[in-house]
């Protein structure tokens, strides 16, 4: 027979391309890179304050800090605990800086520092050296001999009898420093040594974060016996903990997911057969899905993943419905039952696909890859579970599953349902109309989540970070002064002009001080521009006669600051190579970058005085210093407010996204139904199911955010397939008791698998499963409700 | 041995015991008697011998304390400048630049601090935490003696002592680590404003 042989080598061929199709996408998904970190929810094309916040969020100092704590034991113990856990973190190599309050490091860089004292100190100037300008110096360090500060100043005293080292540490001490105690830096409220290590891994490359923090715990093992303990915190701790937290709840939500959505499975099928059948496109889905990102991106956020694990709920129905629909009718051929879905019901699972795919394309266009990625994941993976469905299934078992299992009693119980359920449409348009007054009342408050609802990170270790951070004086969102140039020279001198400026407000005490690249290195205009100013040794020599005169330091004594002082005119300018192998390079490295796409950064990050830092004053302060493009550009970047304001465009971009997805459903609808009021019929469910959803949800009081949004979009997907089948079914008069069975059990396993996301810790997904779960319990539940189908109508028999 | 003596015995030591805190002023009393100042100003004159150097140098301005735990040194002469300690924040201000520290990071400026403000304001704890304290002489005429304890500033200060009459500090006379010295005479500045005026006539609105 040709015609029979034509169906079987097409579906042969289905099979292979299916086959083929999974391989390829199993390869590109064991190739593909894997990622946690937050730069996906950041976005692509910022602007010019954003890119400086996302480079610090990616490989800045801030990215790269881990703090350490010591708790337990006695204070010596405590004391010799960091001591000894410095030393071999130092010797790891692993950190560029590690800090807890020994003087170690800064000893080697002082000598540096002290032979370029009139290359650095901001004294060095014109007047210095005039006869009045000594004097003045002079007797400022003489104010300080015979106390206990002039302990420090008084070996130098025949050297810099002007006090340009004094200026030079001054500056570099910071205003919130941690307490010191024996020697080591210790927590003020509790008893608690502290570190501050910065790794030389980037913050981005977690395999790396994770040794160091190893490294950190192994080498504090032998204390740990002693009956101390170590805490860790910091940004690369934080993104550690929660790509291994995405790893594991992916891991048992997929487990779960599978184990409680098979069992259910199992009781509607009653056959281990229909089962593997109906996971089939589930797992064609998630390939698909997560190969396309991975071609489309270059890695897979985690948060897509874990993502992957609810598209579960929604791949699962193509099968529930396919399985359960195609049953040949009395009479025709067995194998032929596919033809029937395929006529009947394909049509519906399509179009349904198809608003889907318009809800979730919205997103594949937003300027941030992680939504980004979502968008084509649910794309790619629900086209890829449809297809699966469409040509694949019908192969495998062209008449559906056999088995009765639940499928009579589910039917039956739908069946009293459709007839009971309209009666309930005043109650639940009441319910509507309240939902919508709470909603207009909470107003613009209702989407108030910020980017912290996103975190992972628990609310323990949150306090942790505060707390040890507090401990430090070490702010992470604190407002940084932004100067950049076209080389490194240019963004040199635009920070040095900014400071300039910024002395003066912590002279007002607006802020306490601030960190900046150009103490240890300056420019080398400044540089050239101190030297330039340092007399001549006779002349030197004269003044020195002239303003010692009288004094109690004789000017005979300062032989060597006249030599010192000609050796300093001699002596080239630094550069950022003659510091390297001190400490001070990394310390100038942390705040004086070359930009990734060229041009030269300089950081300058302020230090709050009693208040928080006023953005605004600084700006204001800092006013018209960017006249001229060739001397750099100044901004202020207040981290907090920028990250809050990079979320809050992140989520009017998505409500925007969201909307156009919505009213793209709404016109594919219009499209194909033809009809108003079937147009409306399908719509009004669904409308009235988002509504509810967002009502329960202001009426718990959850701050709204963008997954959220994602949820609801993923809602209309879901809602929108039982709101066709009964449309259809309406349309044809009645409702047959085999679609009605699957669509109950295709709502129970997703209300199931979200229901189990709802209970994920990552704020992430358990945010998408409290909407979707009860938002797609009520899309079906509603469409009953507005079904207007006066009586069921008996199992098909044509 | 006889029960008679025995109890003499106890009856004289307890005597003695009784009579100790009454012949020797203590940390504890002298605490007691400055912790009456709530605030106070005063002038002072320090002198500080440096090694080296051909002459002493001579300092002057005036001191403030409030209690609990404010402290100003603000110097008139020779050169302008300040430090205003509050609670753990010092702001120091020379040469027309201000910078502020946690007292605390920095432990040479803890006893530097303490050994003052501790002392004006009575706050025996603290010192007793930073020094070994030994007070000598009475009420009406005592010395502090203050040894560091913390090893940093013990290696720039060796000794602190406090003179003072009463319950006023009278001089603060440092021994630097490196063999120069310094030596600080207060004068109180007695407030001499009188009592606050009396409403006209409110003694004779009595009936």
């Amino acid at each position: 027979m040709i015609t029979a042989v034509s169906p079987r080598s097409r579906g042969a061929l289905a099979l292979t391309l299916w086959l083929a199709a999974m391989a390829l996408g199993a390869l590109l998904i064991a190739r593909a890179q894997f990622s946690a970190d937050l730069s996906a929810f950041l976005p692509v094309s910022p602007d010019a304050q954003q890119r400086v916040l996302i480079e610090q969020l990616q490989s800045g100092v801030a990215a790269r800090t881990l703090l350490l704590g010591i708790e337990g034991g006695s204070a010596e113990q405590r004391a010799q605990a960091t001591r000894t856990l410095a030393a071999s973190l130092r010797e790891s190599g692993l950190f560029e800086q590690v800090q807890n309050g020994e003087p170690g490091d800064w000893e080697a860089a002082g000598e540096l520092l002290f032979q370029h004292r009139y290359h650095l100190s901001p004294a060095v100037a014109p007047g210095r050296f005039t006869v009045e300008g000594l004097r003045d110096a002079i007797d400022e360090t003489l104010s300080l001999l015979g106390t206990p500060a002039g302990s420090a100043v008084k070996p130098l005293l025949e050297r810099d009898p002007t006090g340009e080292t004094q200026r030079i540490a001054e500056a570099l001490i910071p205003a919130n420093a941690p307490r010191s105690e024996n020697g080591v830096w210790v927590s003020r409220s509790a008893p608690r040594a502290l570190l501050l290590t910065v790794t030389r891994a980037a913050g981005a490359d977690l395999d790396a974060q994770a040794q160091a923090i190893e490294r950190a715990h192994s080498a504090f093992a032998p204390l740990a016996a002693q009956g101390l303990s170590l805490q860790a915190s910091g940004a690369g701790v934080f993104a550690v903990q929660s790509r291994a937290q995405i790893e594991r709840e992916v891991k048992l939500l997929a487990a779960v997911g599978v184990a409680a959505i098979g069992g259910l499975l199992m009781l509607a099928f009653a056959s281990l057969r229909a089962l593997a059948v109906a996971l089939l496109p589930v797992v064609t889905g998630i390939v698909t899905g997560v190969a396309a990102v991975s071609l489309s991106f270059g890695s897979v956020h985690g948060i897509t993943l874990g993502f992957g694990s609810t598209l579960i709920g929604e791949a699962v129905d193509y099968g529930i419905y396919y399985l359960m629909q195609a049953r040949p009718t009395v009479g025709s051929t067995p194998g032929s039952g596919w033809r029937r879905w395929r006529d009947e019901n394909w049509p519906t699972v399509r179009l349904g696909l198809l608003t889907s795919v318009c809800g979730f394309a919205a997103l594949v266009f937003s300027g941030f890859p992680g939504l980004a990625q979502l968008g084509v994941f649910s794309v790619a993976g629900l086209t890829g579970a449809a297809l699966a469905t469409r040509f694949v299934l019908p192969v495998l078992v062209p008449d559906g599953a056999s088995g009765q299992g639940l499928r009579r009693p589910l039917g039956r119980l739908g069946a009293h349902a459709v007839q009971a359920l309209p009666r309930l449409r005043g109650l639940f348009l009441l319910l509507g109309l309240l939902s919508a007054g709470l909603l207009i009342a909470q107003g613009g408050q209702l989407w108030r989540g910020d980017l912290n609802s996103l975190s992972p990170v628990p609310r323990a270790a949150q306090e942790l970070d505060s707390m040890l951070r507090a401990d430090l004086g070490a702010n992470d969102a604190g407002t940084l002064v932004v100067a950049s140039g076209a080389d490194q020279e240019t963004a040199l001198r635009a920070a040095e002009a900014a400071t300039q400026r910024l002395d003066a407000l912590v002279e007002q005490g607006l802020i306490a001080g601030y960190e900046a690249p150009t103490r240890l290195l300056p420019s080398q205009a400044a540089q050239r521009a101190r030297l330039a100013s340092l007399p001549q040794a006779a002349e030197l020599r004269e003044r020195l006669a002239r303003a010692t005169h009288d004094g109690p330091l004789n000017a005979e004594r300062l032989a060597p600051f006249v030599d010192e002082v000609q050796a300093a005119r001699e002596r080239p300018v630094l550069t950022r190579a003659s510091l390297a192998g001190s400490p001070l390079a990394s310390a100038v490295d942390a705040l004086l970058f070359e930009r990734p796409n060229g041009g030269w950064t300089a950081l300058i990050p302020l230090q709050p005085g009693s208040a928080d830092v006023d953005p605004a004053r600084v700006r204001q302060a800092l006013q018209h210093l960017h006249g001229d493009p060739s001397a750099g550009e100044i901004q202020v970047v207040a981290v907090a407010d920028e990250l809050n304001q990079l979320y809050a465009t992140y989520l009017r971009e998505a409500l925007t996204q969201a909307l156009l997805g919505a009213v793209a459903v709404v016109v594919v609808l219009a499209l194909h139904l033809r009809s108003g009021r079937r147009l409306l019929a399908v719509c009004q469910p669904l409308a009235l199911a988002v509504l509810l959803t967002l009502g329960g949800l202001a009426l718990l009081d959850v701050a709204l955010g963008i997954l959220h949004l994602v949820g609801l979009l993923l809602v209309v997907a879901v809602g929108s397939n039982y709101g066709l089948f009964f449309a259809r079914l309406d349309a044809e008069g009645g409702i047959d008791d085999d679609t009605l069975a699957s669509l109950m059990l295709a709502n129970l396993t997703t209300v199931v698998s979200f229901g189990l996301i709802a209970l994920s810790h990552i704020p992430a997904l358990s945010a998408i499963g409290r909407v979707v779960a009860p938002g797609a319990l009520l899309a079906l539940l509603l469409a009953a409700v507005f079904s207007r189908m006066a009586r069921p109508r008996a199992p098909v028999r044509r | 041995m006889k029960q008679g003596s025995a109890a003499r015995w106890v009856a004289a030591i307890a005597a003695a015991c009784c009579a100790l805190p009454a012949l020797a002023f203590d940390l504890a009393e002298l605490m007691a008697m400055l912790q009456r100042n709530q605030s106070g100003e005063a002038t002072f004159v320090e002198q500080r011998f440096v090694k080296g150097l051909d002459a002493p140098l001579t300092a002057s301005g005036t001191l403030s304390f409030a209690a609990p735990d404010r402290f100003t040194r603000r110097t008139l002469k020779p050169r302008e400048e300040s430090m205003v300690v509050e609670g753990n924040t010092v702001t120091m201000s020379r040469s027309g630049r201000s910078r502020r520290i946690a007292l605390d990071a920095a432990p040479e400026m803890v006893g530097l601090v303490e050994a003052v403000r501790s002392t004006l304001t009575g706050n025996g704890q603290t010192l007793e935490r930073y020094f070994r304290p030994d007070v000598s002489g009475n009420a009406e005429r005592w010395t502090l003696d203050l040894v560091p304890l913390e090893p940093r500033f013990a290696s720039q200060v060796s000794s602190v002592r406090v003179g003072g009459t009463r319950s006023e500090v009278r001089s603060i006379e440092m021994q630097l680590g490196d063999g120069d010295h310094s030596l600080m005479v207060i004068e109180p500045v007695r407030l001499t404003t009188s009592e606050p005026a009396k409403p006209p006539g409110a003694e004779a609105s009595r009936p």
